[in-house]
């Protein structure tokens, strides 16, 4: 493993660069078109050896609070967890190890919410595990329409 | 090869070609498994010392009961000598400390060296003392009873008188093990085994040829810090990558020493320990060494933020994610469980898998 430097010098500076070199006109732009990666191999693509997944969802942050697009965001998060806990779709039986599972991408996803909206996901996580989604569910980006209702959107 | 099952095999062949047990471990579990490395490593050495022990202790009966002409005073006096020997190697392994440990393991084939030649000379001055009493065949029956007993017997019959000649003997790697000359010292699934924990970083190169140099016996053991051939080094796991590993672990001569930050917070010790935080797998032992920036970075410091409405401090992180997690799992959360989660947010924050214990030095 490489040495990290994602704490050193101006990355706010860097990631913005990288994301340009990329050519896309935001973070934002670069993380939907990757809707279920996760935000390690997103830091990775962008770089490996000086930026880091918070950095990334910092900056994904930022952007949306300008853009008024926080719940869009915090839709999109739940898509990356759940695609690195359930690469083939929501599981038929919630046993105790899918439950385990499930509880693993809904603790991290309310990590990664921002403080306006952890209320919303809180409640979102119950009713999810409440009303479990049909075998296979598998949401490829924030525009899901079951995460839709979960999480719509109220902002302007 | 659409089907996901196919994927899956891909995946998991997908590995780093050289296999084997560790290499399917998570990074969490290598974590663990370095962490145990000192006292692994302690283990080892504390039990090779201790078997020595137990021939001295063999030894002082045996000439209580057989050799009267050796007196009480005399033999009280050999024990202390060599318990006085024994002693600070032990309290270092006792500690538990890396460093102690480490120094410890790498002195300990010239402490053998020396034992092996106290007990040489012990057991003769023995015999000495029976013949002097006209008690010749009691006196040759005894030094091959010491032999059969002893576990230093292994080093014993290598010292012949032409010694010096011997020093080249060296030591081979073949497909049984390690050789020293015709016969193998340690086979190899123990070189095997050792490959692996060392390419894991839970015992250093310098233990693994510690105990290697202790098998083969007194020629080799008196060969204070003689690296062992480079073959033998490299079938132990030795390698540039495993040298850059502990080089980066440590904070280095001359450097000022980093921060140690606890990647299981201070203030939820008690949550920790409801989940089976407790004794050598204390929160205290779950710390890394940052640098300064990012420790800051860590704790919301150094404004490095971009967004307003994500803190992303660590302790409220891991918190937030491991309790969140307890709630929907709908039960309490394994040791191992834990030590997962946290595993992936460390890599989220890039902090080194590399813990260290956080007890005040």
């Amino acid at each position: 493993m490489n040495e990290d430097h994602s704490w050193e010098g101006n990355w706010k500076v860097l990631l913005y660069e990288r994301v340009r070199e990329r050519g896309y006109e935001s973070l934002t732009a670069f993380a939907e078109a990757r809707p279920t990666t996760s935000l390690v191999a997103l830091a990775e693509e962008l770089g490996e050896d000086d930026l880091n997944a918070v950095q990334v969802f910092s900056g994904l942050v930022a952007e949306a609070e300008r853009s008024h697009r926080v719940t869009r965001l915090v839709r999109g998060q739940l898509v990356r967890e759940l695609a690195k806990s359930f690469p083939d779709g929501w599981p038929a039986v919630l046993d105790d190890a899918n439950r385990f599972k499930a509880a693993v991408a809904l603790g991290a996803w309310f990590g990664f919410t921002p403080e306006t909206h952890r209320e919303r996901v809180d409640q979102g996580s119950d009713a999810l595990l409440a009303h479990p989604p049909p075998p296979g569910w598998r949401p490829l980006g924030p525009d899901d329409e079951l995460l839709r209702t979960l999480l719509p959107d109220e902002e302007a | 090869m659409d089907d996901p099952q196919s994927c899956g095999v891909a995946a998991a062949n997908d590995r780093p070609p050289d296999g084997g047990l560790l290499s399917e471990a998570t990074t969490g579990q290598l974590a663990l498994l370095r962490l145990s490395g000192p006292r692994l490593q302690a283990a080892t050495s504390g039990g090779m010392l201790l078997a020595a022990w137990l021939d001295y202790l063999n030894l002082a009966e045996t000439v209580h009961q057989k050799c009267p002409a050796y007196s009480v005073e005399r033999l009280f006096r050999d024990m202390e000598r060599v318990q006085k020997r024994i002693a600070p190697t032990m309290r270092a392994l006792a500690s538990m400390e890396p460093e102690q440990v480490e120094a410890a393991t790498a002195a300990l084939p010239e402490l053998m060296g020396q034992l092996t030649q106290e007990y040489k000379s012990l057991s003769e001055a023995g015999r000495v003392a029976m013949e002097r009493a006209e008690q010749a065949i009691a006196a040759a029956q005894f030094i091959e009873m010491l032999t059969a007993m002893s576990t230093l017997k292994l080093a014993l019959p290598r010292l012949p008188p032409t010694a010096p000649a011997l020093t080249g003997v060296g030591l081979v790697m073949s497909s049984g093990g390690i050789m020293a000359g015709t016969r193998i010292v340690v086979t190899a699934e123990w070189v095997e085994m050792m490959r692996r924990l060392v390419q894991a970083g839970a015992i250093s190169v310098s233990a693994a040829s510690a105990a290697v140099r202790i098998h083969a016996g007194q020629v080799m053991m008196a060969q204070a810090n003689r690296e062992l051939p480079q073959g033998v080094r490299e079938a132990l796991g030795d390698g540039p990558e495993v040298r850059a590993m502990h080089e980066t672990g440590k904070a280095g001569a001359g450097m000022a020493e980093r921060p140690r930050h606890h990647v299981l917070p201070e203030e939820f010790r008690e949550w920790f320990e409801k989940r089976g935080f407790t004794g050598a797998m204390d929160i205290n032992k779950f710390c890394v060494e940052l640098e300064m920036a990012k420790h800051q970075a860590l704790h919301g410091g150094g404004n490095w933020r971009l967004g307003r409405i994500w803190p992303g401090e660590w302790n409220q992180m891991i918190m937030d994610v491991l309790q969140r997690a307890e709630r929907r799992a709908g039960r309490m959360l394994t040791r191992n469980e834990v030590l997962d989660i946290v595993a992936e947010r460390m890599k989220e924050y890039k902090i080194p898998m590399n813990f260290v214990s956080g007890r005040e030095r």
